[in-house]
């Protein structure tokens, strides 16, 4: 399968820098597949579950990653993803999360709560 | 002439000088390294961030943004005042507050904020009394400059400030950090579609929901992005700064105790030229 260079970029580390086949985001307007080939694009992203399938030196693998918002842009051959934050399944904690999610008042926590939840109970 | 005691307490008291600034330049040489790392690990998000914002720029004619417009020109500019939290470390927060000094005689009245210990304390002998301030040192330096871009930005769109102006520093080198002014908002539209000429593709870009959409969400990540990229900066550069500063101090301190050495020996040789003449005098007084 087509592969194209992803890169994902949280401000304080590069979260992943590889070849993948396939992006799959929630962007404002939904989610959004990328394939090798896409056209030029840059969407905003809404907190929520981005989903990959990478291939590193360590093999092919799916990642998957509770991010909040953030900006995507595509490009035939690579597609740039800018996080503010992001978590595997492994960095979630359930508990913690779910009382995050009682009190927390801005909307946009709610969200990457929400984001969080679903991914730990996709796993 | 100083007695050989005195001068003995005055050179070990600055060979205790001496160990501690030696030891702050080694603590600084070793926490420069470390801000420079963190500067380089900013540096893939902030070059994304600024090449997509060119591209947008690029691809809308108008952009209705509050960012892009020219604020309420009857209210008082706003100032970011951004040094370190401590000082020892020469000029370096003395020149950055000097800078802001001057914008300040040049825009009186101008509505101030404070990044740093340092520059907070300076805002107050300025006369900003209590104002919205953050150390430079935050647990997390994102979330103060989310904080600052937030505090700032809110007092703009509202039009209680003109314009959002930052005061910090500039690390051109190891040896040299510059004080600089510079305009965040309202952002220039010339000057982010001429940063580096589009070295992107320019072929037609779709952009989801709309380009407008995108970026009146890109532009505030933007600014508090620069926050961020000029607190990491201001960290390195104080660093440096200290750095140099207590590799001077040792220095000087190395000097004076050679001197002081040189001045406590002919002090003694003195003493005991003159006990000698005193027992020589003495005995030829008795022989008689």
């Amino acid at each position: 399968m087509a592969t194209f260079a992803l890169k994902l970029i949280a401000p304080t580390r590069v979260l992943f820098e590889g070849r993948a086949s396939l992006v799959i985001a929630v962007t404002t307007e939904g989610e959004e597949g990328i394939l090798a080939g896409h056209a030029p694009f840059v969407g905003a992203l809404k907190p929520g579950v981005l989903r990959a399938e990478v291939s590193d030196e360590s093999g092919s693998r799916r990642l998957e990653l509770a991010t909040d918002d953030g900006f995507i842009q595509a490009l035939p051959d690579r597609v740039t993803v800018l996080v503010e934050r992001a978590l595997s399944i492994e960095e979630i904690d359930i508990e913690a999360t779910r009382t995050e999610l009682s009190t927390a008042t801005d909307p946009a926590a709610i969200a990457f709560a929400e984001a969080k939840l679903r991914l730990a109970r996709s796993a | 002439m100083a007695s050989v005691k005195d001068l003995r307490d005055q050179i070990r008291s600055l060979k205790n000088t001496q160990q501690i600034t030696k030891a702050m330049k080694q603590v600084a040489a070793a926490k420069i390294r470390r801000a420079e790392t963190a500067q380089k690990q900013a540096r893939p998000y902030a070059d994304t961030l600024g090449e997509m914002l060119r591209e947008l720029v690029a691809a809308v004619s108008r952009v209705d943004h509050p960012f892009m417009n020219p604020g309420n020109s009857s209210a008082p500019s706003g100032m970011i005042l951004m040094t370190a939290d401590k000082g020892l470390c020469g000029a370096f927060n003395a020149n950055v507050i000097r800078q802001g000094e001057a914008f300040l005689r040049e825009h009186p009245g101008t509505t101030m904020y404070s990044v740093g210990v340092k520059a907070r304390q300076a805002v107050r002998r300025l006369g900003g009394g209590e104002h919205p301030s953050w150390p430079l040192n935050a647990a997390s330096k994102l979330d103060a400059a989310r904080e600052v871009a937030k505090a700032a930005s809110t007092a703009f769109v509202e039009g209680k400030i003109s314009e959002i102006v930052l005061v910090s520093s500039k690390m051109l080198s190891m040896l040299v950090q510059r004080p600089q002014t510079q305009r965040l908002v309202p952002i220039a539209r010339d000057g982010i579609a001429g940063e580096t000429g589009g070295s992107g593709p320019k072929a037609m870009v779709e952009f989801a929901p709309t380009p407008e959409a995108v970026l009146s969400q890109l532009l505030p990540k933007y600014l508090e992005f620069t926050i961020f990229s000029a607190m990491l900066e201001t960290d390195a550069a104080f660093f440096a700064a200290q750095l140099v500063a207590m590799n001077n101090a040792t220095d000087n301190a190395g000097k004076l105790i050679d001197e002081y050495t040189i001045q406590m020996n002919n002090a003694r040789q003195a003493a005991i030229t003159k006990e000698l003449l005193e027992i020589v005098g003495g005995a030829e007084a008795l022989n008689g």
